[in-house]
């Protein structure tokens, strides 16, 4: 793949911004693959990035009607595209 | 006795609704070949009928050992010929999240001929924020009764209470729809169905991050983190103080009175020393538990506790700990006791045992009059920089700032060596919503977990008190410790001592420590023919100054306080929280780091001096 045409990762978006799940690296690991679609990380899922607080500190996510943080040792991991909803 | 499983996924409200079903009535109870501990409770009303409340886990996939014990419970208990019904706990207004997990619960209970019924929680929360959830047609499309209730309200729990004595009674046929889909099936399908029949629209999830941007503000958030914890704080040192001091002033008012009726004097002084002492230390520390477990009980409940998990998160990732960490070893600077029960809020068993590592070396209240007798035995009462830092201030900062550097460093070293933390799930939180506590439901976790602390460690404590005492009294009933069994002892270990400089007054002190630490000033002080050193410790300090004590011993003693493990109430109760291998191997590596580790202090000072 083109370095342009990269994916995103989930802890690179910005506060408020909305995107879609594109899919998983392949370096993580499959049972926390499984655990993350099951809290709803499916692909083409919203997810939202509500909130970042400073210190390097878990990111605060929203997907459907829930709120996860997540460590970038695992949110670095989710792909995500831009989506049609845009900012939040 | 007929059985129902309530089961459930971690903030679906599950416990809140265990406390409504069973009206807090509950124990423990145990399935055949299964481990865990899991409350259980006669139903409100079917006192024939047991409500077991399973493990919560987010999936019948396990990811850690914790959940694989959980679901292997399940599976076991889906077995038992006693397990009538099953309730699954769904959280009404975030449906997407539980209902894979349900279908999952359906698909088993389906394999092994067990009915189960969706009990949707927060029906209250629905009503307040105009929410529509159509639960009759989810309970059509999965084949399975769904109930909206509301633990918090009471809202729907007769009706549940109804339903299910009929079903107990006629046994519903068990359908097999979903009995052979599997997973991936079973996710597409909850994902469709939480679209379809689940709540729409954001509100619940606008108030909660209104609520975030304050309290996970870097600015705002860190001051609201740091009140709080500075409430948890006094909860522990200041509120529990005088509950604390009318425990000791009860029990040891009664030994007071019965003593003078007995006659024997060696029995006397058994139940005077050994039996009301024993007693009246451990029993001290129940308010101390009952008040941190409130405290901690209301956080979690409001959600707060989340919340201050992810605060806390990033810098004590570096040492191989969680976010979850950060209370229990606060609570470890007062006590270490109440922390190790703290510590069952970290949900990874390995960072829970990082935790259980971290605890005991933080500067608790116990090791103060140990380190403000050493330091006024060799730091000078002086000031500097205009009188603002005193030395001995300076000193006692520097001893209490040992102690916590050497928690981070172990449990870094250790999480980086062990092989426990490869297994570890990356950091992956619910943040649950903001709730006002359910008081009446933490109230009773607050006394089951002082009950336990009593009826578990408090045995442990008494034994070992009453062996010190018998060591101490004979052979020469009580009046002369040096010549004592347990001075006997003190010199046979003096030579372990004597290359840090002490004799065996030293060894005495520290053996009879480990009761409590601050049991050594009371003993150097009978020693040296001090009374009352606890109350006044000058002239102890005068002594021990006179007794030409060196420098490097002093420091050397300092920093072997700092890491020894010598508190029985503790080693009792990580025993009953973690496991007799592990509080005996912490016992054994930090006796054995800090008298190394003293050693080096008492050479290199000596050799500086």
């Amino acid at each position: 793949m083109h370095p342009a045409q990269s994916p995103r990762s989930l802890w690179a978006l910005s506060k408020g911004e909305t995107c879609a799940v594109l899919g998983f690296d392949e370096a993580l690991p499959e049972p926390y693959r499984i655990r993350l679609m099951e809290f709803g990380f499916h692909q083409g899922e919203a997810v939202t990035c509500l909130l970042r607080p400073g210190f390097g500190a878990p990111r605060v996510y929203r997907v459907s009607n829930t709120v996860f943080s997540l460590d970038v040792e695992i949110a670095r991991f989710v792909f995500v595209e831009q989506s049609e909803l845009g900012s939040a | 006795m007929n059985r129902v499983l309530l089961i459930g996924s971690p903030n679906s409200g599950k416990s809140s609704l265990f406390n409504r079903l069973t009206g807090l009535n509950q124990r423990v109870a145990n399935f055949p070949g299964i481990t865990v501990d899991v409350a259980s409770g006669p139903f409100a009303g079917m006192p024939d009928v047991e409500l077991v409340d399973f493990p919560g886990t987010y999936s019948l996939q396990p990811i850690s050992g914790e959940e694989a014990v959980a679901v292997e419970f399940f599976q076991r208990a889906l077995t038992d010929p006693e397990v009538r019904h099953v309730l699954c706990v769904v959280d009404a207004t975030r449906l997407e999240k539980s209902l894979y997990f349900t279908l999952q619960v359906i698909r088993e209970c389906q394999k092994r001929g067990k009915p189960v019924s969706v009990l949707a929680n927060m029906a209250d929360v629905l009503a307040v924020n105009d929410l529509a959830f159509d639960h009759a047609g989810l309970a059509d499309a999965i084949g399975a009764p769904v109930l909206l209730v509301s633990a918090r309200q009471g809202l729907g729990i007769d009706l549940l209470l109804s339903e299910l004595r009929q079903k107990l009674i006629s046994q519903p046929a068990v359908s097999s729809r979903w009995s052979e889909t599997p997973d991936e099936l079973l996710r597409g399908s909850a994902h469709q169905l939480a679209q379809r029949f689940g709540p729409r629209g954001d509100v619940l999830v606008q108030s909660q991050l209104r609520l975030d941007s304050f309290f996970l503000n870097t600015g705002l958030g860190g001051v609201a983190f740091f009140c709080i914890m500075f409430l948890l704080f006094q909860s522990i040192f200041t509120w529990s103080a005088p509950v604390m001091d009318a425990v000791e002033t009860v029990v040891m008012g009664m030994g007071a009175t019965l003593v003078p009726l007995i006659s024997n004097q060696v029995i006397a002084d058994f139940v005077a020393d050994a039996l009301f002492g024993g007693v009246g230390a451990f029993l001290v520390f129940v308010p101390q538990i009952f008040v941190l477990t409130l405290v901690i009980g209301v956080l979690e409940d409001s959600g707060y506790l989340a919340r201050a998990a992810l605060i806390c998160h990033r810098p004590l990732k570096v040492f191989g700990l969680t976010g979850k960490s950060f209370i229990p070893m606060l609570s470890g600077v007062a006590c270490a006791i109440p922390a190790i029960y703290a510590a069952r809020a970290v949900d990874s068993p390995w960072q829970r045992v990082m935790t259980y590592l971290a605890i005991p070396l933080m500067p608790c209240s116990a090791r103060l009059p140990v380190y403000t007798l050493l330091i006024a035995v060799f730091i000078p009462d002086e000031t500097a920089l205009l009188g603002l830092v005193g030395w001995q201030g300076l000193a006692l900062f520097l001893i209490y700032f040992f102690g916590m550097f050497a928690a981070l460093v172990i449990t870094g070293v250790v999480s980086r060596f062990a092989s426990g933390a490869k297994s570890e799930l990356p950091f992956v939180l619910e943040l649950p919503p903001y709730r006002l506590p359910s008081i009446r439901p933490i109230l009773r976790m607050a006394i089951n977990r002082s009950k336990h602390f009593v009826t578990k460690a408090g045995k442990v404590i008494l034994a070992v008190t009453i062996a010190v005492w018998v060591l101490g009294y004979f052979p020469n009933g009580g009046t002369d410790l040096g010549t004592s069994w347990l001075g006997m002892l003190g010199h046979w270990i003096q030579p372990l001592f004597e290359p840090m400089g002490l004799d065996w007054r030293y060894g005495v002190a520290i053996l009879s420590s480990f009761l409590a630490r601050e049991v050594f000033v009371g003993t150097l002080g009978t020693i040296f023919g001090i009374e009352g050193a606890d109350d006044n410790m000058l002239p102890l300090v005068e002594q021990i100054q006179g007794s030409g004590l060196p420098l490097g011993s002093g420091i050397a003693l300092l920093v072997f306080f700092a890491i020894a493990l010598q508190c029985v109430s503790t080693v009792a109760i990580l025993s009953k929280e973690g496991s007799f291998r592990l509080a005996s191997r912490m016992l054994v590596g930090y006796l054995v780091t800090a008298y190394l580790l003293a050693l080096l202090t008492f050479n290199v000072v000596e050799a500086l001096v």
